[in-house]
Protein backbone atom coordinates (compact mmCIF):
# COMPACT_ATOMS: atom_id res chain seq x y z
CA UNK A 1 0.00 0.00 0.00
CA UNK A 2 1.43 3.43 -0.80
CA UNK A 3 2.04 5.83 1.76
CA UNK A 4 0.24 9.08 1.60
CA UNK A 5 2.21 12.37 1.41
CA UNK A 6 1.47 13.21 4.68
CA UNK A 7 2.84 9.96 6.40
CA UNK A 8 5.71 10.26 4.70
CA UNK A 9 6.47 13.62 5.71
CA UNK A 10 5.54 12.82 9.28
CA UNK A 11 7.88 9.98 9.30
CA UNK A 12 10.59 11.68 6.97
CA UNK A 13 10.98 14.41 9.65
CA UNK A 14 11.27 11.85 12.97
CA UNK A 15 14.73 11.17 12.30
CA UNK A 16 17.20 12.87 14.06
CA UNK A 17 19.54 13.82 10.64
CA UNK A 18 16.16 15.40 8.97
CA UNK A 19 16.45 19.44 10.64
CA UNK A 20 20.17 19.77 11.52
CA UNK A 21 20.51 23.44 10.92
CA UNK A 22 23.71 24.45 8.92
CA UNK A 23 26.47 26.32 11.32
CA UNK A 24 25.98 30.09 10.98
CA UNK A 25 29.17 32.52 10.76
CA UNK A 26 29.73 36.33 10.39
CA UNK A 27 25.81 36.29 10.07
CA UNK A 28 25.43 40.01 11.16
CA UNK A 29 28.28 41.28 9.27
CA UNK A 30 27.67 38.90 6.06
CA UNK A 31 26.32 40.76 2.77
CA UNK A 32 22.64 40.10 1.91
CA UNK A 33 21.80 38.20 -0.85
CA UNK A 34 18.47 39.31 -0.75
CA UNK A 35 16.81 41.77 -3.83
CA UNK A 36 15.89 44.56 -1.62
CA UNK A 37 19.02 44.54 -0.64
CA UNK A 38 20.70 44.08 -3.66
CA UNK A 39 18.17 47.19 -4.81
CA UNK A 40 19.16 49.42 -1.46
CA UNK A 41 23.13 48.87 -2.38
CA UNK A 42 22.69 49.78 -5.78
CA UNK A 43 20.91 52.66 -5.40
CA UNK A 44 23.05 53.93 -2.60
CA UNK A 45 26.27 53.34 -4.51
CA UNK A 46 24.70 55.25 -7.68
CA UNK A 47 22.74 58.45 -5.74
CA UNK A 48 26.71 58.78 -3.80
CA UNK A 49 28.17 58.34 -7.48
CA UNK A 50 25.84 60.96 -9.27
CA UNK A 51 26.90 63.66 -5.99
CA UNK A 52 30.52 63.14 -5.95
CA UNK A 53 30.26 63.51 -10.21
CA UNK A 54 28.00 66.61 -10.17
CA UNK A 55 29.97 67.88 -7.65
CA UNK A 56 33.62 67.56 -9.61
CA UNK A 57 31.87 68.48 -12.41
CA UNK A 58 30.36 71.58 -11.32
CA UNK A 59 34.42 72.99 -9.91
CA UNK A 60 36.11 71.78 -13.36
CA UNK A 61 33.26 73.43 -15.46
CA UNK A 62 34.41 76.91 -13.62
CA UNK A 63 38.46 76.00 -14.49
CA UNK A 64 37.96 74.40 -18.22
CA UNK A 65 35.44 77.59 -19.21
CA UNK A 66 32.04 76.06 -19.39
CA UNK A 67 30.45 77.16 -16.26
CA UNK A 68 26.56 77.01 -18.10
CA UNK A 69 27.53 73.58 -18.11
CA UNK A 70 28.41 72.63 -15.10
CA UNK A 71 25.24 74.35 -13.25
CA UNK A 72 22.71 72.79 -15.65
CA UNK A 73 24.04 69.28 -14.78
CA UNK A 74 24.67 70.84 -11.31
CA UNK A 75 20.84 70.86 -11.10
CA UNK A 76 19.72 68.08 -13.05
CA UNK A 77 21.37 65.62 -11.76
CA UNK A 78 20.69 67.27 -8.00
CA UNK A 79 16.42 66.60 -8.72
CA UNK A 80 17.88 63.23 -10.14
CA UNK A 81 19.22 62.57 -6.48
CA UNK A 82 16.07 63.81 -5.03
CA UNK A 83 13.93 61.97 -6.41
CA UNK A 84 16.36 58.64 -6.75
CA UNK A 85 16.09 59.19 -2.48
CA UNK A 86 12.49 59.51 -2.69
CA UNK A 87 12.40 55.81 -4.53
CA UNK A 88 15.10 54.29 -1.43
CA UNK A 89 13.35 55.60 1.30
CA UNK A 90 10.08 53.68 -0.06
CA UNK A 91 11.81 50.79 -0.70
CA UNK A 92 13.56 50.88 2.88
CA UNK A 93 9.88 50.90 4.01
CA UNK A 94 8.77 47.49 2.35
CA UNK A 95 8.18 44.73 5.33
CA UNK A 96 8.75 40.89 5.13
CA UNK A 97 6.69 40.43 8.15
CA UNK A 98 3.27 40.72 6.21
CA UNK A 99 1.34 38.34 3.68
CA UNK A 100 3.20 37.25 0.99
CA UNK A 101 0.84 38.80 -1.28
CA UNK A 102 1.00 42.07 0.73
CA UNK A 103 4.94 41.98 0.54
CA UNK A 104 4.83 40.76 -3.60
CA UNK A 105 2.35 43.01 -4.24
CA UNK A 106 4.28 46.15 -2.13
CA UNK A 107 7.53 45.34 -3.92
CA UNK A 108 6.24 44.80 -7.51
CA UNK A 109 4.67 48.52 -7.12
CA UNK A 110 8.01 49.79 -5.95
CA UNK A 111 9.76 48.21 -8.86
CA UNK A 112 6.74 49.47 -11.11
CA UNK A 113 7.00 53.53 -9.77
CA UNK A 114 11.07 53.23 -9.98
CA UNK A 115 10.88 52.02 -13.30
CA UNK A 116 8.30 54.32 -14.46
CA UNK A 117 10.25 57.43 -12.69
CA UNK A 118 13.15 56.65 -14.36
CA UNK A 119 11.91 56.08 -17.68
CA UNK A 120 10.27 59.40 -17.70
CA UNK A 121 13.86 60.91 -16.33
CA UNK A 122 16.12 59.60 -19.25
CA UNK A 123 13.43 61.18 -21.64
CA UNK A 124 14.42 64.71 -20.29
CA UNK A 125 17.77 63.83 -19.05
CA UNK A 126 19.69 62.85 -22.38
CA UNK A 127 18.34 66.24 -24.03
CA UNK A 128 19.00 67.96 -21.08
CA UNK A 129 23.05 66.90 -21.05
CA UNK A 130 23.15 67.36 -24.47
CA UNK A 131 21.81 71.14 -24.32
CA UNK A 132 23.88 71.95 -21.09
CA UNK A 133 27.34 70.87 -23.46
CA UNK A 134 26.18 72.74 -26.23
CA UNK A 135 25.20 75.92 -24.56
CA UNK A 136 28.18 75.57 -22.08
CA UNK A 137 30.82 75.54 -25.41
CA UNK A 138 28.42 78.06 -27.51
CA UNK A 139 29.29 81.15 -24.58
CA UNK A 140 32.52 79.45 -24.10
CA UNK A 141 34.90 82.52 -24.79
CA UNK A 142 38.52 81.83 -25.90
CA UNK A 143 40.69 85.22 -25.55
CA UNK A 144 37.53 87.28 -25.13
CA UNK A 145 35.36 85.96 -27.91
CA UNK A 146 32.44 83.73 -27.24
CA UNK A 147 32.66 80.52 -28.86
CA UNK A 148 29.51 81.52 -30.97
CA UNK A 149 30.70 85.23 -32.19
CA UNK A 150 33.52 83.29 -33.82
CA UNK A 151 31.33 80.31 -35.30
CA UNK A 152 28.56 82.55 -36.75
CA UNK A 153 31.53 85.01 -38.22
CA UNK A 154 32.98 81.97 -40.03
CA UNK A 155 29.57 80.55 -40.95
CA UNK A 156 28.38 84.35 -42.54
CA UNK A 157 31.82 84.69 -44.21
CA UNK A 158 31.99 81.27 -46.07
CA UNK A 159 27.81 81.23 -46.33
CA UNK A 160 26.72 84.55 -46.65
CA UNK A 161 23.11 83.21 -47.58
CA UNK A 162 22.58 81.52 -44.54
CA UNK A 163 19.67 82.54 -43.03
CA UNK A 164 19.93 83.52 -39.56
CA UNK A 165 17.14 83.42 -36.25
CA UNK A 166 18.51 85.66 -33.55
CA UNK A 167 21.74 85.30 -35.40
CA UNK A 168 21.68 81.63 -35.15
CA UNK A 169 21.98 79.39 -38.70
CA UNK A 170 18.01 78.25 -38.91
CA UNK A 171 20.13 74.74 -40.16
CA UNK A 172 21.92 74.61 -36.99
CA UNK A 173 18.53 74.57 -34.83
CA UNK A 174 16.78 72.68 -37.35
CA UNK A 175 20.03 70.16 -36.52
CA UNK A 176 19.88 70.82 -32.81
CA UNK A 177 15.87 70.11 -32.04
CA UNK A 178 16.21 67.09 -34.33
CA UNK A 179 18.86 65.74 -32.05
CA UNK A 180 17.29 66.82 -29.21
CA UNK A 181 13.81 65.23 -29.93
CA UNK A 182 15.33 61.83 -30.63
CA UNK A 183 17.33 61.78 -27.28
CA UNK A 184 14.04 62.27 -25.97
CA UNK A 185 12.60 59.98 -27.68
CA UNK A 186 15.14 57.09 -27.37
CA UNK A 187 15.82 58.05 -23.72
CA UNK A 188 13.04 56.11 -22.32
CA UNK A 189 13.37 53.33 -24.46
CA UNK A 190 17.09 52.89 -23.44
CA UNK A 191 16.27 53.13 -19.69
CA UNK A 192 13.82 50.36 -20.31
CA UNK A 193 15.89 48.21 -22.80
CA UNK A 194 18.89 48.25 -19.82
CA UNK A 195 17.06 47.26 -17.14
CA UNK A 196 14.94 44.48 -19.03
CA UNK A 197 18.48 43.25 -19.39
CA UNK A 198 19.49 43.64 -15.93
CA UNK A 199 15.86 42.69 -14.15
CA UNK A 200 13.48 41.37 -17.19
CA UNK A 201 13.54 37.97 -15.48
CA UNK A 202 13.20 38.94 -12.18
CA UNK A 203 10.19 41.41 -13.27
CA UNK A 204 8.67 38.62 -14.91
CA UNK A 205 8.74 36.06 -12.23
CA UNK A 206 7.47 38.68 -9.85
CA UNK A 207 4.33 38.98 -12.13
CA UNK A 208 4.08 35.40 -12.16
CA UNK A 209 3.89 35.13 -8.83
CA UNK A 210 1.63 37.74 -8.34
CA UNK A 211 -0.89 36.43 -10.89
CA UNK A 212 -0.90 32.75 -9.09
CA UNK A 213 -1.71 34.20 -5.24
CA UNK A 214 -4.40 36.30 -7.44
CA UNK A 215 -6.09 33.34 -8.82
CA UNK A 216 -6.51 32.67 -5.54
CA UNK A 217 -8.13 35.70 -4.42
CA UNK A 218 -10.65 35.66 -6.51
CA UNK B 1 24.03 39.02 15.07
CA UNK B 2 23.48 38.55 18.80
CA UNK B 3 24.20 34.86 19.26
CA UNK B 4 21.94 35.18 21.96
CA UNK B 5 19.02 36.29 19.27
CA UNK B 6 19.81 33.68 17.74
CA UNK B 7 19.87 30.87 19.88
CA UNK B 8 16.62 31.69 21.70
CA UNK B 9 14.41 32.95 19.21
CA UNK B 10 15.65 31.49 15.58
CA UNK B 11 17.34 27.89 16.34
CA UNK B 12 14.20 26.58 18.30
CA UNK B 13 11.87 27.35 15.37
CA UNK B 14 15.29 26.08 13.11
CA UNK B 15 13.25 23.22 11.49
CA UNK B 16 10.12 25.92 9.85
CA UNK B 17 13.10 27.42 8.14
CA UNK B 18 15.01 24.41 7.11
CA UNK B 19 12.17 22.52 5.66
CA UNK B 20 10.91 25.65 3.45
CA UNK B 21 15.02 26.03 2.48
CA UNK B 22 14.68 22.99 1.22
CA UNK B 23 11.78 23.26 -0.93
CA UNK B 24 13.09 26.08 -2.76
CA UNK B 25 17.16 24.75 -3.26
CA UNK B 26 18.62 22.41 -5.16
CA UNK B 27 22.14 21.86 -3.53
CA UNK B 28 23.30 22.52 -0.43
CA UNK B 29 25.91 25.64 -0.66
CA UNK B 30 22.19 27.05 -2.01
CA UNK B 31 20.22 26.25 0.80
CA UNK B 32 22.98 27.06 3.42
CA UNK B 33 23.03 30.35 1.66
CA UNK B 34 18.99 30.62 2.01
CA UNK B 35 19.29 29.77 5.70
CA UNK B 36 22.11 32.55 6.40
CA UNK B 37 19.66 35.06 4.80
CA UNK B 38 16.59 33.81 6.24
CA UNK B 39 17.75 34.18 9.28
CA UNK B 40 19.43 37.70 8.86
CA UNK B 41 16.85 39.00 7.51
CA UNK B 42 14.59 37.83 10.59
CA UNK B 43 16.76 39.39 12.95
CA UNK B 44 16.65 42.62 10.90
CA UNK B 45 13.07 42.75 10.77
CA UNK B 46 12.32 41.94 14.70
CA UNK B 47 11.18 45.49 15.35
CA UNK B 48 7.93 44.60 13.10
CA UNK B 49 7.02 41.81 15.57
CA UNK B 50 3.74 43.31 16.62
CA UNK B 51 2.68 40.21 18.93
CA UNK B 52 -0.71 39.81 16.95
CA UNK B 53 0.69 36.32 15.93
CA UNK B 54 2.58 33.13 16.85
CA UNK B 55 6.69 33.98 16.61
CA UNK B 56 6.70 30.83 14.33
CA UNK B 57 3.84 32.25 12.14
CA UNK B 58 5.67 35.42 12.23
CA UNK B 59 9.03 33.69 11.44
CA UNK B 60 7.27 31.08 8.78
CA UNK B 61 6.00 34.64 6.95
CA UNK B 62 9.04 36.41 6.66
CA UNK B 63 11.40 32.91 5.56
CA UNK B 64 8.32 32.38 2.64
CA UNK B 65 8.90 35.63 1.88
CA UNK B 66 12.65 36.13 1.87
CA UNK B 67 12.67 32.36 -0.10
CA UNK B 68 9.89 33.78 -2.81
CA UNK B 69 12.35 36.60 -3.72
CA UNK B 70 15.90 35.63 -3.09
CA UNK B 71 18.64 35.78 -6.13
CA UNK B 72 20.80 32.62 -6.76
CA UNK B 73 23.94 33.61 -8.72
CA UNK B 74 24.11 30.58 -11.66
CA UNK B 75 27.39 29.51 -13.06
CA UNK B 76 27.30 32.16 -15.92
CA UNK B 77 26.88 34.71 -13.31
CA UNK B 78 23.35 35.52 -14.26
CA UNK B 79 20.94 36.22 -11.33
CA UNK B 80 17.73 34.29 -11.66
CA UNK B 81 15.68 33.34 -8.52
CA UNK B 82 16.26 30.19 -7.03
CA UNK B 83 13.21 27.92 -7.53
CA UNK B 84 13.19 29.42 -11.54
CA UNK B 85 16.46 27.65 -12.08
CA UNK B 86 15.51 24.61 -9.71
CA UNK B 87 12.98 23.37 -12.87
CA UNK B 88 15.85 24.11 -15.21
CA UNK B 89 18.30 23.01 -13.73
CA UNK B 90 19.97 19.08 -12.78
CA UNK B 91 19.53 19.16 -9.54
CA UNK B 92 23.26 18.71 -7.59
CA UNK B 93 22.21 17.28 -4.06
CA UNK B 94 18.04 16.48 -3.52
CA UNK B 95 19.36 13.77 -1.04
CA UNK B 96 19.66 15.76 2.15
CA UNK B 97 17.72 13.62 3.95
CA UNK B 98 18.28 9.66 5.38
CA UNK B 99 14.68 8.75 4.65
CA UNK B 100 14.27 8.36 0.91
CA UNK B 101 10.44 9.01 0.72
CA UNK B 102 11.26 12.51 1.92
CA UNK B 103 14.48 12.90 -0.90
CA UNK B 104 11.36 11.86 -2.91
CA UNK B 105 8.92 14.03 -1.60
CA UNK B 106 10.98 16.84 -1.83
CA UNK B 107 11.97 16.31 -5.43
CA UNK B 108 7.92 16.32 -6.13
CA UNK B 109 7.77 19.46 -4.88
CA UNK B 110 10.10 21.56 -6.32
CA UNK B 111 9.04 20.50 -8.96
CA UNK B 112 5.60 22.82 -8.04
CA UNK B 113 4.91 26.44 -8.39
CA UNK B 114 6.56 28.96 -5.98
CA UNK B 115 3.40 29.16 -4.47
CA UNK B 116 2.19 25.78 -4.21
CA UNK B 117 5.25 25.21 -2.77
CA UNK B 118 4.40 27.11 0.26
CA UNK B 119 0.92 26.10 0.41
CA UNK B 120 1.63 22.33 0.27
CA UNK B 121 4.92 23.06 2.97
CA UNK B 122 2.03 25.01 5.39
CA UNK B 123 -0.51 22.23 4.80
CA UNK B 124 1.98 19.46 5.57
CA UNK B 125 2.94 21.49 9.04
CA UNK B 126 -0.43 21.37 10.28
CA UNK B 127 -1.57 24.74 9.27
CA UNK B 128 -5.17 25.49 10.01
CA UNK B 129 -6.49 26.59 5.57
CA UNK B 130 -7.14 30.17 7.74
CA UNK B 131 -3.78 30.40 8.91
CA UNK B 132 -2.45 29.46 5.41
CA UNK B 133 -4.37 31.78 3.73
CA UNK B 134 -3.07 35.05 6.31
CA UNK B 135 0.47 34.07 5.69
CA UNK B 136 -0.04 33.76 1.51
CA UNK B 137 -2.44 36.80 1.48
CA UNK B 138 -5.69 35.09 -0.01
CA UNK B 139 -9.06 33.64 0.48
CA UNK B 140 -9.62 30.17 2.89
CA UNK B 141 -12.32 28.97 0.91
CA UNK B 142 -10.06 28.34 -2.36
CA UNK B 143 -6.76 26.98 -0.31
CA UNK B 144 -9.01 23.42 0.31
CA UNK B 145 -9.64 22.95 -3.60
CA UNK B 146 -5.67 24.53 -4.57
CA UNK B 147 -4.28 21.66 -1.70
CA UNK B 148 -6.53 18.89 -3.04
CA UNK B 149 -5.36 19.59 -6.36
CA UNK B 150 -1.26 19.47 -5.19
CA UNK B 151 -1.98 16.48 -3.54
CA UNK B 152 -3.15 15.11 -6.30
CA UNK B 153 -0.16 16.62 -8.38
CA UNK B 154 2.11 15.23 -6.29
CA UNK B 155 0.53 11.73 -6.26
CA UNK B 156 1.25 11.94 -10.03
CA UNK B 157 4.67 12.40 -9.35
CA UNK B 158 5.46 10.06 -6.77
CA UNK B 159 3.30 7.35 -8.32
CA UNK B 160 4.72 3.89 -8.43
CA UNK B 161 7.87 5.67 -6.90
CA UNK B 162 7.21 5.30 -3.14
CA UNK B 163 6.20 1.85 -1.20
Amino acid sequence: MEKSIENIWKEGFLKSDALVAPKINNLYTKKSIHIIDKFKRMFRINLIAIVAFSFIFLVVSFFIGIPLTGVILFITLSVLVVINKKLLNGLESINKSVSSYEYLKTFNEWIKKQVAVNKKISTFLYPVIFASIILGFWFEKTEGTPLKERLISEIIIGFPDTYLIYGIPLIAIIILFLILGLLAFFGGRIYMWDVNIIYGRVFRKLEELMADIESLRS
Amino acid sequence: MSTDFYNISILPFSGIIIKLCRAYTNSQEDFEDYYQEVCLQIWRSKENFREESQWSTWVYRISLNVCLTLLKKKKNNIQHFVSDSVMDEETENNYAFSDESLNLLYDAIRKLSEIDRAIIMLYLEEKPYKEIADIIGTNPNNIGVRVKRIKNRLKEILDGKIN
